[in-house]
């Protein structure tokens, strides 16, 4: 864990949803683990007061790539950041996701915020299907973004402007139908409820898997006790015992 | 041009020495190493520990913290592994950094002060001190609305003060009712020195689904917003009372600390900067030394307390 200054490199717009951020830091980019995050100062100064948590999309040396979307004051203020500006950032943070599944199949269901470091742990360890989540084509991607999956990736979109017309979990409850359930493994990260539809079905059909959960944080060192998550032993820290928690750990609604 | 001096940062409270006035507000640098990536402990002055009560406490739903302008509300409601847990796994572990610990406790009734006081006793080569956490706004039992009553908080520190040796600083606030009027009391009572102040009770709405933004209803208002009360309850209890005071309160950066020892603040707590910035303590220290070289201080007491305030000012309350 680091805490030091960079410079942004790149932070534009992608598409209709997402912007993507770019800078340089050997020591950031040190053994980190799809699932891990960092913390980020948006402005220098106190407003806004808090840094933001954002997961690592992509790591080519020494080059750390962020995707976000703006919603709300401060990753607005972050669209707003130009080249060259400069950007306090702490991290590693966090449990990392399961990287090896043995013979399991890996799924991930991604949807908003959650696409990036499932992007992330399909490119560095592969997985058998990437199933996003988006409310129209206009949201989804650029092939460009997604050339480096190593995996089937499937589409559901809210309007069916783009793959199948509905909730990504739809999709997954489709897919589980081909294999038995002792051979899959999912692995998700987006919105509360769809992450929470997707726990819902791994239960029903007695499914692992992977949740990774998204709570107001400040510290990201287990310190303030603010991101709390409840599990079978009390409320823990998301920002050190998770983000990434198994989900049969998760004893709440998401 | 001052001559260049490099600043003697040592600072004493009776018996006590700190190699510098940095310290951590309690709550805001974990119970443990949390923050030893980026802070060498050892360079710290004081610890100051989480609040550890006598029982495991699970603390309070969620959401439990808030972004609001110039600082954060939180209820965490002093969740905490508990004494056991405390005397077995984190006494060893500060054992071994040559900082001076200061432990917060609270309890819910005098009998558990009273537990907590005389269990930290024995450890006082690794304990150098108590702060009494009388003042937290996010529990009922033991938190600050419960020590409104006058006669609690004047029982739990003649209890506490009664079963250890330690130095004793209380933790107040503006929430419990008159600050200096208790401070007094407090020290009559027993202890040695003063903490000021902890968070202020506060609220913020989720305008949308018109709920709190806290689970808890109100939260602990801490950060940049509450530093200038902070930094006035600092000064007129230095002035009032002249007993050591640990100041907490919106400290961010070194001006912030600076202005808190020139009101006379003995040691300063970094709280909330802390999670903005995980280097701040020593972020903050090496601006003090700038300072100290800037202005050729040979040490902290040429600057402490030495406000300049013209004739005829500064001795009464209120604005306007």
């Amino acid at each position: 864990m680091v805490d030091l200054p960079v410079r942004i490199l790149e932070n534009k717009r992608i598409n209709g949803k997402y912007y993507k951020l770019v800078f340089r830091s050997k020591r950031l980019a040190a053994r980190v683990e799809p699932g891990q995050f960092l913390n980020l100062q948006i402005v220098p100064g106190t407003d806004p007061f808090l840094r933001r948590p954002f997961s690592y999309y992509r790591l080519e040396d020494e080059r750390i790539e962020i995707l976000y979307e703006v919603l709300g004051r401060g990753t607005a203020l972050l669209a707003a950041r130009a080249k060259g500006d400069g950007l306090r950032i702490s991290g590693p943070f966090g449990r990392a996701f399961k990287k090896n599944l043995g013979k399991k199949k890996r799924i991930l269901v991604a949807g908003g915020v959650g696409v990036p470091p499932l992007v992330f742990l399909s490119e560095r360890y592969g997985c058998d299907y990437l199933l996003i989540g988006t409310k129209s084509r206009e949201e989804v991607l650029p092939k460009r973004e997604l050339a480096g999956v190593r995996g089937k990736i499937l589409y559901a979109t809210n309007d069916g402007s783009y793959g199948l017309k509905g909730y990504v979990t739809k999709l997954l409850e489709n897919l589980i139908k081909n294999f038995p359930a002792k051979e899959i493994f999912i692995q998700t990260c987006g919105p509360g409820v769809m992450m929470q539809a997707v726990i819902d079905i791994a239960r029903r059909e007695g499914l692992e898997g992977e949740a990774s959960v998204d709570k107001p944080m400040a510290c990201a060192v287990g310190a303030c006790l603010g991101c709390m998550v409840k599990t079978p032993s009390g409320w823990v820290p998301s920002c050190t015992e998770g983000p990434v928690f198994k989900f049969q750990d998760i004893c709440e609604r998401l | 041009m001052p001559p260049k001096v490099k600043t003697d940062l040592t600072t004493r409270i009776k018996d006590l020495v700190f190699r510098n006035p940095l310290t951590v507000a309690s709550g805001t640098f974990g119970t443990k190493g949390e923050y030893a990536p980026f802070v060498d402990y050892s360079k710290l002055g004081a610890i100051i520990t989480k609040t550890i009560t006598v029982n495991p406490r699970a603390g309070n739903p969620m959401p439990r913290i808030c972004e609001v302008t110039g600082g954060m509300l939180n209820a965490i409601g002093l969740q905490n592994k508990g004494l056991q847990d405390f005397l077995e796994n984190k006494i060893p572990f500060f054992a071994g950094i040559p900082t001076p610990l200061i432990v917060n406790i609270a309890g819910e009734t005098t009998e558990e002060f009273e537990a907590l006081a005389r269990a930290l006793e024995p450890h006082k080569r690794v304990v150098r001190a108590l702060e009494i956490n009388l003042s937290c706004p996010n529990v009922e039992k033991g938190g600050a609305g419960f020590m409104r009553k006058r006669e609690r908080i004047l029982d739990v520190m003649k209890a506490v003060r009664s079963h250890t040796g330690l130095f004793i600083f209380a933790k107040l606030s503006p929430e419990l009712g008159d600050v200096l009027e208790i401070g007094e009391d407090v020290v009559k009572a027993g202890a040695g020195g003063l903490s000021l102040i902890n968070t202020l009770k506060g609220m913020a709405i989720d305008i949308e689904k018109r709920r709190p933004r806290i689970a808890n209803l109100t939260g602990g208002l801490s950060g940049p917003a509450i530093k200038p009360v902070a930094l006035r309850h600092v000064y007129e209890a230095k002035k009032a009372l002249g007993v050591p005071v640990i100041a907490s309160g919106g400290i961010m950066s070194a001006p912030d600390a600076i202005e808190f020892l020139i009101a006379g603040a003995d040691l300063l707590a970094v709280g909330t900067a802390n999670f903005v910035n995980p280097s701040a303590t020593l972020d903050i220290l090496a601006g003090i030394k700038d300072y100290g070289r800037r202005h050729g201080l040979e040490n902290l007491d040429q600057l402490r307390g030495t406000l300049q305030v013209s004739p005829g000012h500064g001795d009464a309350g209120g604005g306007g």
